[in-house]
């Protein structure tokens, strides 16, 4: 009895507060969400800009919610939210930084093809100058060339960089098929072992 | 709206269905049931018996073992009823499922066997995330009616 | 004449308002208790926001829950004995509806002044509690059978106190005729008799309505939803509505038999409503503040309080009837 006594006294001291926050209506603002901590790791979220299509995140994502495929010359980058678990795997791997956890959550949708399941970027493929075949975003080659002119050492660069910009536009197989007639430096990597 | 249309929005009665899963998404939906969340306040219950439910509510990915059970609890909620999946595991099998080398253990989502009207996805989803699903479900509860 | 169609007129009004009531005591069991677990409970007044999609008022919650039911699928088993399983609900809902008739409510006597009205509205009461162990039984579910086999248990020992506290009353009283012992005269010796035997009717209201510590019946997460797991849709329905009947009943038998003039004339109608508010009050307290108990805990703990307080109210009322 002494035990029921007391819980009545505390329930009864706290009596006028109840501790429900108010959330699907908008009445109170303040009271409406739970905490939401600084890291939480909600929806992600892909900066369409930023985004060079590099599969980098593809390969990181251990739910496979991340798939990326070409079609008609347009490349698609998406994350399934269904199969996403949230893990910011993506993020870290990302070399652009275009992709961040927002600390969105409230996300419910009737249908699996509903647009709101999905984060999704389109890129357009760069068609081969020789076969018309798209074969890789613009920004992926540009970026590429970018962060080699970057770490490159300074004895090959012109050579390398003169070697790019005569390979630019050409799908690999190309590449292959009439490496000849590109003429291109062959002996530039013998140069980058001996220094 | 009829009477009975508005009853049936102001008292679905929830049954939790946990079909294999880590228990994330269970004790997100218990925070939800709980004091700070109180869905109450809408006239939403936890109800022990699945005869009882209106909305089902799954997570977890389903293990090959429990597709009977599965389909049965799906069976014995009565029409009108709404399936809401809550979770990543209930929506899209989440890193247990997977279409090529299939699993020896695990079917995936529950969608592959009973019709799921509301996914909740989320690793694990927040209550309020789960109460927003909820009242999405409502919203479709609203437009089915009895089978007579 | 005019007695008699006032009576048939006020029974007619005593169904939709009894329901009313019922539904009112049972929102209120819910939000208190809510309230005493720092929740809001059934909302009184919903968010203004919300207001278009989930209505204004949840007042009467339990009767949406009610009619909610009644637009549903009804599944029923095929291994149920299915004329009892059908039947067992309504004959509940008709018990409790036929008992609130032997109830005075304030500025209706009802038929609470034939003569063995007490009696006869105990037997209804328990005629309706018999039928929600019966249906269960015939459902052919184990947790079912479980579940009417501990209301069993529990109704025989809260229906011994609930026998002893209206006998105490009717010997000391010398009336089985509930409106004579709804409008007798206080005196000392009769409050004293009113906190125990009231005190008892307390104890076997607790154990009919399946109030916290005795709701072993309908345990959750131990056997399922006990005996209403197979119910459904309408039958499930007509169980709840005949407890909120009940639950009117047992509230109204209690007012008339232990707060004397309040059921009576009409004028005590607002202390009428409180003394049942607070009569919720006590219950929602008694059940926020206990655990469920074994059905061999509940027993032990009927036997040890009904006994020996059935004993003190029966001296109390031999001694009332045979000194004063």
């Amino acid at each position: 009895m002494s035990t029921e006594i007391k819980i009545l006294k505390q329930v009864l001291s706290k009596y006028s507060k109840p501790m429900t926050l108010t959330y699907p209506s908008t009445v109170a603002p303040e009271r409406r969400y739970s905490q939401i901590p600084e890291g939480l790791r909600g929806i992600p979220e892909r900066d369409n800009d930023k985004c060079i299509g590099c599969r980098a995140c593809y390969f990181v994502c251990s739910g496979r919610a991340t798939s990326i495929y070409d079609k008609d010359a347009k490349r698609t980058v998406e994350i399934f939210l269904f199969r996403c678990t949230f893990c910011a795997h993506c993020q870290e791997a990302c070399p652009e930084e275009a992709i961040k956890m927002t600390n969105k959550f409230e996300i419910a949708v009737p249908n699996r093809e509903d647009p709101a399941a999905r984060v999704i970027t389109e890129l357009d493929l760069l068609k081969c100058k020789n076969c018309g075949n798209p074969y890789v975003t613009r920004k992926l080659v540009d970026r590429t060339y970018e962060r080699l002119m970057e770490k490159i050492d300074t004895i090959v660069k012109e050579t390398v960089s003169n070697d790019y910009k005569k390979l630019d536009g050409y799908c690999p197989d190309c590449r292959r098929a009439y490496g000849v007639d590109f003429d291109t430096h062959t002996k530039k990597y013998v140069w980058l072992e001996g220094v | 709206m009829g009477i009975m249309d508005k009853a049936r929005i102001y008292s679905p009665w929830l049954y939790h269905l946990h079909c294999g899963g880590c228990n994330g998404c269970d004790i997100e939906t218990l925070a939800a049931l709980a004091p700070r969340f109180d869905v109450e306040r809408f006239g939403i219950q936890l109800v022990p018996s699945p005869r009882h439910a209106d909305i089902l509510l799954t997570t977890g990915c389903v293990p090959k073992q429990f597709i009977p059970m599965v389909k049965r609890v799906y069976e014995q909620v009565p029409e009108p009823k709404v399936v809401v999946a809550v979770g990543s595991c209930a929506c899209g099998g989440s890193l247990f499922y997977d279409d090529a080398p299939e699993n020896y253990a695990i079917l995936g989502h529950p969608d592959l066997l009973i019709p799921v009207d509301v996914y909740v996805p989320g690793c694990a989803p927040k209550p309020e995330a789960i109460i927003n699903g909820v009242v999405q479900g409502i919203l479709k509860l609203a437009e089915k009616r009895a089978k007579k | 004449m005019v007695d008699l169609i006032y009576t048939v007129v006020s029974l007619i009004v005593i169904v939709p308002l009894a329901l009313f009531l019922g539904v009112v005591y049972s929102f209120l069991l819910r939000k208190l208790s809510a309230r005493f677990q720092w929740r809001v409970g059934p909302m009184l007044r919903m968010y203004g926001d919300l207001k278009p999609l989930l209505g204004t008022s949840r007042l009467l919650q339990p009767l949406y829950d009610i009619l909610k039911l009644y637009g549903k699928e009804t599944v029923v088993p095929d291994v149920s004995r299915r004329r009892l399983f059908v039947y067992s609900p309504y004959l509940s809902l008709i018990f409790a509806v036929a008992a609130i008739f032997f109830i005075p409510f304030p500025g209706m006597p009802l038929l609470s002044g034939v003569p063995y009205s007490l009696i006869i509205a105990s037997y209804l009461l328990i005629a309706s509690i018999l039928f929600t162990i019966l249906g269960p039984i015939a459902s052919g579910s184990p947790w079912a059978a479980i579940g009417a086999r501990r209301e069993v248990e529990l109704f025989l020992v809260s229906e011994l106190g609930f026998v002893l506290s209206i006998f105490a009353i009717a010997i000391a009283r010398q009336s089985l005729v509930i409106w004579e012992l709804s409008k007798g005269a206080q005196s000392v010796y009769l409050a004293l008799l009113t906190v125990t035997a009231g005190a008892l009717m307390f104890a076997a209201v607790l154990g009919k309505l399946h109030i916290k510590p005795f709701d072993m019946p309908e345990a959750e997460a131990e056997i399922v939803a006990g005996p209403y797991t197979e119910y459904s849709g309408k039958l499930l329905g007509t169980y709840y509505l005949s407890k909120a009947f009940l639950l009117y009943g047992l509230v109204a038998l209690f007012i008339s038999l232990f707060l004397p003039p309040l059921a009576t004339d009409v004028l005590w109608l607002p202390l009428y409503l409180i003394a049942a508010f607070v009569l919720v009050f006590l219950l929602t307290a008694v059940q926020v503040l206990n655990p469920r108990y074994r059905i061999r805990n509940a027993i032990n703990w009927y036997l040890k309080v009904v006994i020996p307080l059935g004993l003190l109210s029966f001296i109390i009322a031999l001694a009332i009837w045979l000194v004063v």
